[in-house]
């Protein structure tokens, strides 16, 4: 059944991803709201679909890669909701469905996978630490598309180009707050995945350190984006440069977690 | 009756002329054209760029003469002066024209929005003087619905083409709400008053004026609830600002890199210079965070989505023609018209007679009499609704009269009428 939910949730989330475009493409606001509903139905069908995972027979561990993914997709469709709410941000979803959609369909393909078991003394720790390492993940990925969308539509204006897509694309504005909300939320969760990663460690090895390269690239994306947050708050780091931190930022800690972490 | 336009307009009249058959308020001229005996109703249209007179009449020939009359004698101009600018539509071409004027595609700029407000109030003055009717009525709100559909089926008004709009559109772009932002107007010109109001349109509640004399500012602060500003002000002013026009007839550029610099506080600033010479430094533009729009960039973006706009007109000529038949049809029903009304008296004059005769008799003693009135009218009703249905429909399809000829044969109309007429 999860596997189902999964694949009926990838579909939701490419559909939406078509409309996105399709809208885009057209400069039809209705396209446009239609791929935010289906992307919101498809955000449904995800938790449903993360939530039927403990159905299998036996529930794979939240360490596990594909359910990660699952969860980080939900997390993300979901924040990305939440955030549409408070801000002009439908155009965005012409990046977020893509995305949601490969994240649900790795998901649906790798689903049930063969995992590893927890030890039972370190799995709270586990399960914490890709809980909230995934949800930081999720936000702070939103981030990097705000971002991404930022660097485009900032070049396009700057250049006086033909504004065909005006009324679809959210505003340097919308982008920017989307951009610096998505990065305070993510950032302590990165954080707190981070803690409770090392408390992991210590709970399995007895040491705070176990020297694998996932965890020293994992350190050095958080110390990039520690450095990035104090750029961005303390020193008042201008809008585009702030969108190009968090796209490349984004970038290192996609590759430390998903490049890194699946060849180690 | 016939609809009978004449006008002239902004493809036909210098703009010398169109200022001279300017009017205020076509009242009193409305009144006298309708006290004619050949015209019916009239709509007086008048704005800065068309003149023109719509009347339903009877007598055609007599009401363009007297129509040409008004045009050259009554508003002031010299005759014979008109006769090469003045277009003539009728019936047909008449509504047509109509409907492509209050759908702004006769528009100088095609798709501007102002012309369907414009159409509207001079119904309305016609409509107040009392020389509307039945058929410029159904006319004119049928133009209204065709602008209407005109402005939510096709793109024909979607892309800014004035100067102000596009700025105003591109401000959207930038800010996620233009309500709350601070917006800085530097000169007073009629360029910074359109600017203003297009502005304020949008939704940005403060702004403030800034001129070299403030009396200027003033003035232009008043009527838009903005506040007024020398000069001298410019930096502290600019540091407080998410959208900064001018329009200054300056020499050198008084936004520089300096000023800008002096005052640059965390967000993004919208600047557009529509002065020339420029008035803004165009090395501001390099600042990350500023966005600087200068004439040319804002003229080459309305000139380009003009030419959208006149390329999108295609789609609204088709929903232009599709009324027009609709039109025509309802007009070409009013020929059943008096048939129907015939038709209809004819059938109660003989229904009325035949009950009151039935309720004299004995048999009928002790019956209802209002039971006997409503089962002969249901049966009247529905003998006739077939026939009634078959002419509006025969009507509407503008074929030939031969099916409204055969139903005054068969129900005897003209010799009803040719009887009435006698007694």
């Amino acid at each position: 059944m999860s596997v189902q939910l999964h694949e009926w949730t990838a579909a939701l989330y490419l559909l939406a991803g078509i409309a996105a475009w399709l809208g885009l493409a057209l400069r039809s606001r209705q396209l446009e709201r239609v791929s935010v509903l289906i992307l919101g139905a498809g955000a449904v069908l995800n938790v449903a679909a993360f939530a039927m995972l403990h159905q299998l027979d036996p529930p794979p561990p939240l360490t596990d890669l594909p359910t990660a993914v699952s969860f980080t997709t939900c997390v993300g469709a979901v924040f990305f909701l939440i955030l549409l709410g408070w801000s002009k941000l439908a155009g965005l979803t012409v990046l977020v469905a893509p995305v949601a959609f490969v994240s649900a369909f790795y998901a649906a393909l790798e689903i049930p996978h063969a995992a590893a078991p927890v030890a039972e003394a370190s799995a709270p720790w586990a399960h914490a630490h890709v809980m909230l390492a995934s949800a930081g993940l999720a936000c702070l990925g939103m981030s990097g598309m705000a971002g991404l969308l930022f660097l485009v539509e900032h070049r396009r204006i700057k250049a006086k180009r033909p504004l065909d897509f005006r009324f679809s694309l959210p505003s340097l504005e919308a982008l920017d707050r989307v951009n610096r909300a998505s990065v305070a939320v993510g950032f302590p969760l990165l954080t707190l995945g981070f803690v409770t990663g090392l408390l992991w460690v210590h709970a399995v090895y007895g040491t705070w350190i176990a020297g694998g390269r996932h965890e020293a690239w994992l350190a050095l994306a958080w110390i990039v984006y520690a450095v990035l947050i104090g750029v961005r708050f303390a020193l008042r780091q201008g809008a585009r440069s702030a969108a190009l931190s968090a796209v490349v930022a984004f970038g290192f800690l996609a590759f430390a977690v998903i490049g890194v972490g699946i060849s180690s | 009756m016939k609809i009978l336009l004449l006008g002239m307009s902004h493809r036909t009249a210098p703009l010398e002329l169109r200022e001279r058959l300017a009017m205020g308020d076509p009242a009193q001229s409305l009144r006298d054209l309708v006290a004619c005996e050949e015209i019916g109703e009239a709509v007086v249209f008048s704005t800065c760029n068309r003149f023109e007179v719509v009347a339903a009449t009877g007598s055609p020939a007599a009401a363009r003469q007297r129509l040409r009359a008004f045009l050259n004698r009554d508003l002031g101009a010299d005759s014979g002066d008109l006769t090469e600018h003045v277009y003539e539509h009728t019936d047909g071409a008449a509504v047509r024209h109509v409907l492509r004027v209050a759908s702004s595609l006769d528009s100088m700029v095609v798709g501007e929005s102002q012309i369907l407000g414009q159409t509207k109030d001079a119904w309305q003055r016609s409509v107040d003087c009392g020389a509307s009717g039945p058929l410029l009525g159904r006319l004119f709100q049928h133009a209204f619905s065709t602008a209407k559909r005109v402005r939510t089926e096709t793109k024909v008004g979607e892309r800014p083409v004035s100067v102000a709009r596009v700025a105003v559109d591109l401000a959207k772009q930038i800010f996620e709400d233009l309500a709350g932002k601070q917006a800085l107007l530097v000169g007073a010109g009629e360029m910074i008053e359109a600017s203003l109001e297009a502005l304020r349109n949008a939704g940005l509640d403060a702004v403030r004026v800034a001129n070299r004399t403030p009396e200027r500012a003033v003035d232009l602060a008043a009527r838009f609830a903005a506040t007024a500003h020398g000069l001298d002000e410019l930096p502290e002013l600019l540091k407080r600002s998410d959208v900064v026009l001018t329009c200054l007839a300056s020499p050198r550029p008084i936004v520089t890199p300096e000023v800008i610099g002096k005052s640059r506080r965390r967000g993004p600033l919208f600047v557009i210079d529509i002065g020339v010479p420029r008035n803004v430094d165009s090395s501001i533009g390099e600042i990350d965070d500023v966005y600087l729009y200068d004439i040319d960039d804002l003229s080459s973006v309305a000139e380009e989505n003009s030419e959208k706009r006149r390329r999108e007109t295609a789609d609204a000529e088709a929903i232009v023609d599709e009324e027009c038949g609709r039109f025509d049809g309802w007009l070409a029903a009013l020929r059943a018209v008096p048939t129907i009304r015939e038709l209809r008296e004819n059938a109660e004059t003989l229904r009325a007679a035949e009950v009151e005769r039935a309720l004299r008799r004995p048999e009928f003693d002790g019956a209802s009499p209002e039971a006997i009135e409503q089962l002969t009218r249901a049966i009247v009703n529905k003998i006739l609704h077939a026939p009634v249905s078959r002419l509006r429909r025969e009507a509407e399809s503008e074929s030939d009269a031969s099916c409204l000829e055969a139903a005054r044969v068969l129900f005897a109309l003209d010799d009803a009428a040719a009887g009435a007429e006698e007694e």
